[in-house]
């Protein structure tokens, strides 16, 4: 499998993205670092929990690898510009995303760039913010791993 | 007979008429009344009519008391994150939240419909309403025990104002199928809610969520949940590109979907340490 990743990239991604990508859901499943691939769309399946574009990318020795990148709700990534038809099958795209830590080839998206130049993000609503884990409130989200057991404390894990 | 029937029928044409006042024509419905649009002042009397607007997930307390027995052997058994397979969140399957986990989950854009004797709250997420009675009328004793009413998702809940500025909900009733947040936190069919909204201006809300449910935890009442929100000033979506609001909506088929294509792949249960 070959990835590519500069840290030039990764700069502009994470100013881009201001680390939105990793205040969501799952985030832990994915690497931090952004990987690029250019590939033709195969599919997408717009709505909930999150949009799922599904993409082809040929590697340098031609052998096709199916990618499935998870963007956020279809409710969230609509801000970005991003509307049911504005990304097509057979459609070129860039994508710059986080790929699963295990190998598979599934991830995270960044941002999604057309042949025509138009960018798609991944989103944010407007209030949301990174998860909080501090002593007395959490947002409780399965982003909130770095909390565990915590996720969940009672006086009864104190007693422990 | 016929005359409960009736008021029942009008009762529902009025709440519709409200949904579709403020689903359809937001602007139209406000624009009757200049003082609803003003950026700042003080906070009027006895209304939060209208959207307000926050974050999805509210702020949860990380000093639930400790639990009994029986309450520890629900949480235990309940395991969080509806993006996982090994899950059982009602969330993973689209199930209602229902109370009290509906006003701490999800709850980042929501508005209050004010008519006579009640207060129907809204939440765009899942486009599901709720109603509050301001009428003085006793909830059911005995809910969800033999003899008494069934319990519900969402309970029984009443109403009143406190002071100028402080909508109390109070809760009961509720079904022991829903979980109190994304956590996993169980409730009884004893348990009792209480929202408290209260409206420090004329754009900002603060809410806060009590629990009171001895069967599960040992100090009762206790602080579960709080979020601050703003009101949505025309009306409208924050961040909508086109002013409507947007579909929030869990559908079955689709987080079935993502389970299959994503969930299990990326094998988030490890990552999130549900699976060792």
């Amino acid at each position: 499998m070959t990835m590519r990743f500069t840290p030039a990239l990764f700069f502009v991604a994470m100013v881009a993205l201001g680390g939105v990508a990793y205040a969501h859901h799952g985030s832990a499943s994915y690497r931090q670092e952004p990987t690029t691939l250019k590939g033709v769309v195969t599919r997408v399946n717009w709505g909930n929990p999150h949009t799922l574009l599904f993409f082809d990318y040929k590697d340098a020795k031609g052998e096709v690898q199916h990618w499935v990148a998870e963007a956020n709700a279809a409710s969230t990534i609509s801000t970005t510009g991003w509307t049911k038809t504005a990304i097509k099958d057979g459609d070129t795209v860039t994508v710059v995303f986080y790929a699963a830590k295990n190998g598979q080839t599934v991830g995270r998206v960044g941002k999604v760039v057309l042949a025509d130049g138009r960018e798609f993000g991944d989103g944010s609503l407007i209030g949301d913010r990174p998860s909080v884990c501090d002593d007395e409130f959490t947002t409780g989200g399965n982003e909130a791993a770095a909390c565990r057991p915590g996720g969940r404390i009672t006086n009864n894990d104190q007693q422990r | 007979m016929r005359t409960h029937l009736t008021r029942a029928h009008s009762s529902f044409g009025g709440i519709a008429t409200v949904v579709l006042l403020l689903a359809s024509a937001p602007h139209a419905a406000f624009a009757q009344n200049a003082e609803r649009d003003k950026p700042s002042g003080p906070a009027p009397v006895h209304d939060l009519w209208g959207m307000w607007a926050g974050p999805n997930e509210g702020l949860l307390s990380n000093r639930v008391p400790m639990m009994t027995p029986a309450g520890r052997a629900k949480l235990d058994a309940n395991i969080p994150d509806p993006f996982s397979a090994s899950s059982n969140d009602p969330w993973k399957t689209c199930d209602p939240f229902g109370m009290p986990r509906g006003v701490n989950n999800q709850y980042g854009l929501f508005g209050f419909a004010q008519m006579p004797g009640r207060i129907i709250i809204l939440n765009a997420f899942n486009r599901t309403w709720r109603e509050v009675w301001m009428d003085g009328r006793k909830v059911p004793q005995n809910i969800g025990h033999e003899g008494g009413p069934s319990a519900m998702y969402n309970g029984y809940s009443v109403g009143h104002w406190e002071g100028d500025n402080t909508l109390v909900v109070e809760t009961v009733g509720m079904d022991e199928r829903t979980w109190m947040d994304r956590r996993g936190y169980p409730h009884s069919v004893d348990a009792k809610v209480t929202e408290r909204y209260t409206r420090i201006d004329f754009d900002h809300v603060s809410m806060t969520e009590t629990v009171d449910d001895p069967a599960y935890y040992t100090q009762n009442p206790f602080l579960f949940a709080k979020q601050d929100y703003r009101l949505v000033a025309n009306q409208v979506n924050l961040n909508a590109p086109i002013p409507f609001t947007s579909d929030r909506l869990c559908i079955p088929s689709q987080a079935s979907d993502y389970l299959k294509l994503i969930g299990v792949p990326a094998d988030i249960d490890s990552a999130t340490g549900q699976k060792k």
